[in-house]
């Protein structure tokens, strides 16, 4: 039993990570080792595709600059929007809030790229291309559903006595969100937030179409642009490292943030 | 006064996700292309008409469900092993079940990216391997009858995680008492699994089966990347197909009316399992 769970956990490991793994070999690896990975070589290691990644123009810092801001912008105004959304529909009747979670669910649901061109066409007519922290509308809007339906049952999970007793101590609406109800949902707060950051961080269809500068392209946008410079010669070394490196910032956050990123999910689909 | 808060929310949602469906519906039944000089002019259900008899809609919707169904009967299957072997006790769960989530949280286009190299003709490894065994070289990215294979596998690498951890969360909500009664009576643990373990998991499978059918459906990341629908148009979803039909043919009325019929197919399909899952419970309490 116990040898059997052994293997069985090994057969996760390495069906989860050598995907990964062989990108990491691959961008180590010199042009030559990979055209004939069995012959003998002189210089079977490189750090060459790490350096032309990073020296190119833009750097590809660049990118991953751009998905911060846009990742910070996106999380920062999600919440923003849906933790008062979340308060008052753990306010209102049982009825009006099914009917709410309900429509939450369905458009949590929603496969998103569909609505790639009437956001397209917002975009153009507010004149919001080429703009990272223009993206934060789009992706705010997208994240709602799930950042509500999460802190929905944050809220819903307070003893109501305790909102009761600082209403009675005076406190208006505002202090009471700001000094004790949003402090109690720090977690589900934390969880909401790096979900968001996630979704933001790893969108395409819509960082596809509202950026065209190559200096603002998020980083999903920059990686699928190297694919698809060069479809017949194969600079894999490069697209290598540059998965490496866009796969690094992700490793962290998911090591750092594992907690959070697994309440977040399996609260909403708990209560959801 | 408390419902006031809802209202920016309200405004975003319905900004995001009603405002597109109106607005195809719109177009839908109006010529808006280059040729009309980018001018939505009504066309009468010309579009409509066009999609019955266009055999490249038809074509990657059939690829679409295909593509779909397999990648998430695949998921599915695997989230319930991965969630069974997380659910037990054992050292280093914690780190094990980070380190499973990684490619859920990875950008779909950085290993679309690594994939295409991963099933590259012939310096990739799974080719480099195929020769070293005396195979004849598989061409898997460029053999339209297996090259879809190749973006399930892609597929179901990234989302398995994410099934598989809703379907935990379903797990740790079954009582322990329940599979003690059933091995004081006798029982085997295969039969807990058949009789306990996965009618209490039906909400839980239900919902990621849903939601799982409605992200494979608009696949779209992972195709344009890996294969860009190709080879021969034979990996092409329709959500390409859509931004296609919008960011290169720039039509957008046609674009809009795949869109719209993509979801309404959506619709069905989701309907269609929501009744079998309800068929089988009724099934389910007939036996007993």
């Amino acid at each position: 039993m116990m040898r059997q769970r052994k293997l069985w956990i090994t057969v996760l490991l390495l069906w989860s990570l050598a995907p990964l793994l062989w990108q990491l070999y691959t961008s180590f690896c010199t042009h030559e080792a990979l055209l004939q990975p069995l012959a003998e070589h002189n210089q079977r290691w490189t750090l060459d595709n790490y350096r032309q990644v990073l020296t190119a123009n833009p750097p590809f810092w660049r990118y991953l600059l751009n998905s911060v801001i846009v990742g910070i912008g996106s999380t920062s105004l999600t919440l923003l929007i849906a933790i008062p959304a979340a308060y008052s529909l753990s306010k209102v009747s049982q009825n009006v809030a099914r009917v709410a979670k309900f429509i939450l669910l369905g458009a949590a649901l929603f496969p998103y790229v569909l609505l790639f061109l009437a956001l397209l066409e917002l975009a153009r007519s507010f004149n919001l291309g080429n703009n990272l922290l223009a993206l934060s509308f789009p992706y705010a809007g997208l994240s709602m559903p799930l950042a509500v339906l999460l802190l929905l049952s944050a809220f819903r999970d307070l003893p109501s006595e305790l909102e009761e007793a600082a209403r009675l101590e005076g406190l208006d609406l505002w202090q009471r969100l700001r000094w004790v109800l949003i402090p109690l949902i720090g977690p589900a707060t934390a969880s909401t937030a790096i979900l968001v950051f996630l979704f933001s961080w790893n969108e395409y269809p819509i960082a596809l179409t509202w950026i065209s500068r190559a200096d603002l392209l998020t980083l999903p946008v920059a990686i699928a642009r190297i694919a698809g410079s060069s479809v017949y010669s194969i600079p894999y070394g490069a697209y290598a490292a540059a998965t490496v490196l866009g796969a690094l910032p992700l490793l962290l956050l998911v090591l750092i943030f594992q907690r959070q990123i697994v309440s977040g999910l399996t609260q909403g689909a708990i209560k959801g | 006064m408390i419902q006031l808060l809802l209202i920016p929310a309200a405004l975003l949602i319905a900004l995001v996700f009603g405002l597109p469906l109106v607005r195809y519906s719109w177009l839908s039944f109006h010529a808006d292309s280059v040729l009309t000089g980018l001018v939505a002019i009504p066309n009468h259900g010309a579009n409509w008409l066009r999609l019955l008899h266009d055999q490249r809609f038809w074509q990657d919707t059939y690829q679409t469900a295909r593509f779909a169904t397999v990648s998430v009967s695949l998921e599915l299957l695997l989230a319930i092993a991965i969630a069974l072997l997380l659910d037990q006790r054992w050292r280093g769960r914690g780190v094990v079940r980070a380190i499973s989530l990684l490619p859920w949280a990875l950008p779909t286009t950085v290993m679309a990216l690594g994939w295409r190299w991963i099933f590259n003709t012939p310096y990739g490894p799974i080719e480099q391997f195929a020769e070293l065994i005396g195979l004849q070289p598989l061409n898997i990215l460029s053999n339209p009858n297996i090259t879809w294979l190749a973006t399930v596998v892609g597929d179901v690498w990234k989302t398995t995680p994410f099934a598989a951890l809703i379907l935990l969360a379903g797990l740790q909500t079954i009582p322990n008492d329940l599979y003690e009664a059933f091995y004081l009576e006798g029982g085997h643990p295969r039969a807990a699994l058949f009789q306990i373990t996965l009618p209490l998991l039906q909400p839980y499978l239900l919902l990621s089966l849903l939601f799982r059918l409605a992200q494979a459906f608009g696949i779209f990341d992972l195709i344009q990347v890996m294969t860009g629908g190709g080879p021969a148009g034979s990996t092409e979803s329709l959500a390409l197909y859509a931004y296609l039909n919008a960011m290169r043919f720039l039509d957008f009325g046609y674009s809009a009316t795949v869109m719209i019929s993509g979801f309404l197919l959506l619709v069905l399909a989701c309907l269609l399992v929501w009744l079998i899952f309800q068929q089988a419970s009724h099934w389910r309490e007939a036996i007993k």
